[in-house]
């Protein structure tokens, strides 16, 4: 009953609120009903019989509704009730409560009621659930207008759905006790209907049984409303269902000439509407370019620098500007301004103060100097006068300007340039003397023992023993490692030069002593050298050769088989014309040369140890000869003079190259081991280093000492060297020669030591790197050799 | 560190491992500018607490590995051990001063020394060998050599007949017994080989072999016992003459003299050379093992068991200490620098794992502990000379012989 009052309600609703479109649907699917409806009421008179338990039913309903709900609670089916039963108690109790609030609120008003509706609209099945309760008073089933369930919206056309079996011919159920089945596959049975004849007496005695329908899907009586029933008829008649329609309303132009703010247009503006015009842009940036440059001024622009010029009044500018800032001269490059004349001072004001004005002393003083050229005080007599207008011309105004502009054009100016370039610029950057290691550090042995200068001294080759000469006449062999001294050889005269024999087989040292040179054997070191060298020099070799007489007045070789001096070691005596200061090997040990300052044309002379004989390799004296050299890779001879040095070629006997070393006295003269540098010593002060391959000129020239260098010393094997000078110094220098040619040798001064006192004007006289180990020997007038490591 | 900071406090703990000195473990909060003396005092009150009896002990202490020698802060600081941590200070007892005992004078420069248990064998320039009771009493003058004498070294000093070597720039080792009743020396035999002067000798530990090296660059070892198995001083001396010896093996390898060496067991060999390089031979292979190299001349090595640390000296007066099995990583270990002049010897104590002497051209003996690398423990005065040798092989003496033709005899009262 209560589902057709529904589906009802929710037709008026659609009817009322649907377009026009849906509603010919509705229409329809009423129709439909409706058209049952009309087979209902035609066939009332045929039935004939009322069913007065419907009416029964309902009145029960209507008296007790609570107990109904009581019913639904037990959760007991009886007849209708069945459809409650599938329902939840829980939902029960909570719609029984709603329905209790429904049932008593529904005369109150409207708020509560809107509650009810909301949770209605949940879902179906409440709503099923509501119209269920709703079965039992069919007779307030209809609901006012206002107060549609459905005015919330809801839209649906949905048919009962209470009965799941769909849109089938309900005929299909016409065999079965039910007409389908609920959501939770429940039959739902068919209401009882009664015969014929209930049929007829309801129609006799229900004045409403002609507007009763029954639905096909749920099988129960729907009482139709007045308004239900209006609705058929105006359909009957062809005319809008709705009455509430206004078939002529007012006519609303919703596509008009005026613009909307919210267009109604689908299609967008053209695009070319949003892009600039070029033509515009050309003319707006002319006019920013011209802004911009001042061509043009805005006329707010224009406004504030009229208001600025009225409020500032009369401009003032620096009359004497120029006198602080230097004149742009436009012309004139780096122009220097005139100097300024001095001011003048209270002396030349016309009003000066008295102290100011000449006394008669000064007036005369004035007078007396007035035709004097020299520097005067005043160029003029200060004067006084009462006023400005009194002042007469100044009479030298023209000549002092002209003379002003005689001197400006006179003594043109200039800048002076000045260098800015600091002195340690110029100082080549050398490595740190830290990175050169090892060079000598400290002074470690002091080896003690000569009473007298030692002018001279000699490592061996092996590095163990080292031999010096003294001015005492003796010669000591000393131990290097120890300081200690192992031997002495006496000899009668100053011991000038003393050479170890370089060769490893020999133990020899040659002695210079006044006119002779001594082969001495030290006796220390390898006992068969010892011996080899006594054997090899017992006595003088068969001379296949005449000696020339020049050679032989020059020089005279004496083999010692005995007495005092062969004691001491000496093998061979060369007895030589003049006072011999140098002696020194050839690398190989078997040649020495002597060298005697005196000797003029013979002062070089060259023994042979193994034949025993001399030779004089020059003819001719080209100067004091001052020292001499072997060269240590080529046959080569190197001679000083005073002031050149000289090399020779022994082998083609001619003169390879003449060094110019521009000093006034060579002392000293050493090659380096590698044979293309050489170092010499000078007298003025000066340490000259030669690049043979370089040039004939000095490549450094090392003004490191104070006074007279003495000598001057390579190492074999580290690139070291070493000078001594009168300021009693040795310093030690880094020497380092590349093999490449393009790269030029470093020196690089590393130390100084002064270890040596000042004896007669003599300090250090010669220095000697040890053979293998980065040392360094000095010998002194003080009568010591020191040891640096 | 600045005159601010000698007001900080730090945290100090006291450690020892002579447990007759233990003192409580609390930490002590201490002025960083403390110095040893005011730690001493500090210990020794702590002592006293716990045993009122004691006597005052002089202590040492032990921060960061190294004896402190200056303010414990600067100390720590130049360490770069943090200030805020507790830090643990082990002491221990001081090491006593070394008595000087004698001077024992020579006729020339004593150039090396060596220590038995019962005497002592000094070699001299003048050629000869001396021989001294550790009493200091002169046993014997041995005219020896032709040529001073460069090195000495017992061989064997158990039983009646002492026997020892020596060597000489004359290019020869002589080895001689003595026979210590009779007080007679007799060489039994000449070692030649070498034909430039033999520098350094040194007898292997197990007394079967000795070496020598020379400024010929050659190393040679000799061999005491005959090929028979007898040893050759019994046949030596029943024969009773001297008998020319030759190697056994010759070893070469350096570039420079051999200044020094000694064995680091019975067939490990330490040389050091004046080509600036420590090499290890093994002798057993004839080879040379390794080889380290220094930048200056080495002087002399020593080797100990206890640390197992190579000891050498050299011409730029410092001792280096290295660890002859390491290969990689920093090789010298510690450097001990006071010296002013070249250090000619280095001889390790043979009771005390730390402690070492030294022997420069300074004139100075060095009493080193090498966890102080930078301040000996004792300058040991006495040679106005030269010290050219230095032994420390038993214990409590140490004896040291110079230019100035004098032993010192230096007693280490521990």
């Amino acid at each position: 009953m209560v589902m057709p009052e529904l589906s009802k309600k929710r037709k008026q609703s659609s009817l009322e609120k649907s377009q026009l479109g849906d509603e010919k649907k509705k229409v329809v699917s009423l129709k439909d009903v409706v058209g049952e409806s009309d087979d209902l009421i035609s066939s009332l008179p045929e039935d004939g019989v009322v069913d007065s338990d419907v009416s029964d039913d309902s009145s029960e309903d209507e008296d007790e509704p609570v107990d109904e709900d009581e019913f639904n609670e037990d959760s007991e089916s009886e007849g209708d009730e069945d459809l409650n039963s599938e329902i939840d108690s829980d939902e029960l109790e909570w719609e029984s409560e709603n329905e209790e609030e429904e049932s008593s609120q529904e005369s109150d008003g409207d708020p509560e009621k809107e509650d009810a509706v909301e949770i209605k609209s949940k879902n179906g099945i409440e709503k099923s659930k509501i119209g269920l309760r709703k079965e039992g008073v069919p007779g307030t089933s209809t609901q006012p207008p206002g107060e549609d369930e459905y005015a919330e919206g809801d839209t649906s056309d949905e048919e009962d759905i209470r009965n799941t079996v769909g849109n089938i011919p309900i005929n299909w159920y016409d065999e079965f006790d039910h007409i389908g089945y609920d959501w939770d596959g429940r039959k739902i049975l068919k209401p009882e209907h009664g015969d014929q004849l209930d049929e007829f007496l309801k129609k006799i005695e229900d004045p409403d049984f002609w507007r009763k329908v029954r639905n096909v899907q749920t099988g129960q009586d729907v009482v139709l409303s007045d308004k239900d029933i209006n609705q058929i008829k105006r359909l009957e008649s062809h005319k809008i269902p709705d009455e509430a329609f206004d078939d002529y309303a007012p006519w609303i132009e919703w596509f008009s000439s005026e613009v909307l703010e919210m267009p109604l247009r689908k299609f967008p503006e053209h695009k070319k509407s949003f892009l600039p015009s070029k033509d515009e842009m050309k003319k707006v940036s002319k006019y920013v370019h011209a802004l911009k440059m001042g061509w043009m001024k805005t006329r707010k622009a224009m406004k504030a620098k009229e208001k600025k010029e009225k409020q500032k009044g009369p401009q003032f500018y620096l009359l004497w500007k120029t006198d602080d800032v230097a004149d742009e001269m436009r012309r004139i490059e780096n122009h220097i301004p005139a100097p300024k004349r001095p001011l003048p001072n209270h002396s030349e004001s016309y009003n000066p103060p008295e102290e100011y004005l000449f006394n008669e002393q000064e007036m005369r003083k004035w007078n007396r100097e007035r035709k004097s050229l020299g520097n005067k005080k005043l160029h003029f007599v200060p004067q006084k006068f009462n006023s400005l207008r009194q002042v007469p011309a100044y009479k030298r105004f023209i000549r002092e300007r002209f003379m002003r502009c005689l001197d400006l054009y006179m003594c043109p100016r200039a800048i002076k340039m000045k260098l800015t370039i600091e002195p340690e610029e110029l100082v080549p950057q050398l490595p740190s003397p830290a990175d050169l290691q090892p060079f000598p550090t400290t002074a470690s042995i002091y080896y003690k023992g000569h009473t007298d200068m030692v002018r001279s001294i000699s490592v061996d080759p092996t590095g163990q023993f080292m031999a010096s000469a003294a001015d005492d006449g003796t010669v000591k062999f000393w131990e290097i490692s120890t300081g200690r001294c192992l031997r002495t050889a006496t000899f009668s005269g100053t011991a000038r030069c003393v050479a170890w024999n370089p060769s490893s087989q020999m133990s020899l040292v040659a002695v210079a002593v006044d006119r002779k040179v001594y082969l001495v054997n030290p006796r220390i070191g390898c006992q068969d050298h010892i011996d080899q060298t006594d054997e090899l020099l017992d006595k003088r070799p068969y001379q296949d050769k005449v000696t020339p007489p020049r050679v032989e007045a020059a020089v005279q070789w004496e083999y010692l088989s005995e007495g005092e001096l062969h004691e001491q070691g000496v093998l061979i005596v060369l007895n030589h014309f003049k006072e011999v200061k140098q002696v020194q090997w050839h690398w190989k040990g078997d040649y020495v040369f002597s060298l005697m300052p005196d000797g003029e044309n013979r002062s070089i002379l060259i023994h042979q140890l193994s034949r025993g004989r001399s030779q004089t390799p020059f003819n001719r004296a080209r100067g004091l000869v001052q020292a001499a050299c072997f060269h240590p890779t080529k046959p080569y001879f190197l001679v000083a003079t005073q002031r050149n040095v000289r090399i020779y070629d022994l082998v083609k006997q001619e003169m390879v190259k003449k060094l110019i070393t521009s000093s006034k006295w060579i002392s000293d003269i050493t090659v380096h081991p590698g044979g293309d540098n050489l170092l010499i010593g000078t007298y003025d002060r000066k340490v000259l280093w030669f690049d043979l391959e370089l040039s004939t000129k000095p490549y450094k020239t090392l003004s490191l000492h104070s006074q007279a260098v003495r000598s001057v010393a390579y190492h074999k094997r580290y690139p070291l060297f070493a000078s001594v000078s009168d300021d009693m110094s040795l310093i030690i220098s880094h020497g380092m020669v590349y093999n490449d040619l393009l790269q030029n040798a470093l020196i690089v001064p590393l130390k100084r030591f002064s270890c040596h006192d000042k004896v007669n004007d003599f300090s250090l006289l010669n220095v000697t790197f040890h053979p293998q180990q980065p040392w360094v020997f000095t010998s002194g007038a003080d009568g010591n050799i020191v040891l640096y490591t | 560190m600045t005159s601010d900071n000698q007001s900080d406090q730090l945290q100090i703990r006291f450690v020892t491992k002579q447990e007759k000195y233990s003192v409580p473990d609390n930490p002590f909060a201490v002025p960083s500018s403390v110095t040893t003396k005011e730690l001493n005092d500090l210990v020794n009150q702590l002592f006293h607490e716990g045993n009122a009896a004691a006597k005052k002990v002089e202590f040492d202490f032990i921060a960061a590995g190294e004896l402190l020698r200056a303010h414990l802060g600067d100390h720590l600081n130049k360490r770069g051990i943090s200030l805020e941590s507790v830090v643990e200070i082990e002491y221990l007892e001081r090491h006593p001063p070394p008595e000087a005992l004698d001077c024992l004078i020579h006729d020339d420069w004593v150039s090396s020394v060596d220590v038995s248990d019962f005497a002592i064998v000094t070699g001299c320039y003048d050629t000869s060998v001396h021989l001294w009771t550790t009493q200091g009493v002169h046993k014997l003058s041995v005219p020896a050599h032709t040529s001073p004498i460069k090195a000495v070294a017992w061989l064997k000093t158990d039983g009646p007949v002492a026997s020892f070597v020596s060597a000489s720039q004359d290019q020869t080792c002589m080895i001689w017994e003595w026979d210590v009743d009779e007080n007679t020396v007799r060489c039994t035999d000449v070692c030649k080989g070498h034909i430039r002067s033999v520098d350094s000798v040194a007898v292997a530990p197990d007394g079967n072999r000795f070496a020598s090296g020379s400024w010929d660059k050659m190393l040679k070892i000799w061999s005491l016992i005959d090929d028979d198995g007898e040893s050759e001083h019994k046949k030596a001396r029943k024969s009773g003459i001297s008998q020319t010896k030759t190697p056994q093996v010759t070893l070469k390898g350096h570039k420079e003299c051999i200044s020094g060496m000694c064995w680091i067991d019975n067939v490990e060999l330490a040389t050091c050379s004046w080509d600036h390089t420590v090499r290890i031979w093994d002798t057993e292979m004839n080879s040379s093992v390794r080889e380290i190299g220094g930048n200056k001349s080495f002087f002399n090595i020593q080797f100990s068991k206890a640390n197992n640390l190579l000891a050498t000296c050299s011409a730029d007066r410092h001792i280096r200490l290295y660890d002859p099995r390491s290969t990689e990583g920093q090789i010298v270990k510690v450097t001990l620098t006071s010296h002013k002049n070249w250090v000619s010897s280095v001889s390790w104590s043979s009771d005390r794992e730390n402690l070492l002497v030294s022997g420069s051209y300074d004139n100075a003996v060095k009493l080193w502990d090498i966890r102080s690398p930078q301040v000996p423990l004792y300058d040991l005065n006495g040679h106005e000379d030269k010290v050219m040798c230095t032994n420390w092989s038993h214990s409590p003496l140490i004896v040291s012989g110079g230019a100035d033709n004098t032993l010192r005899i230096f007693k280490s009262s521990f």
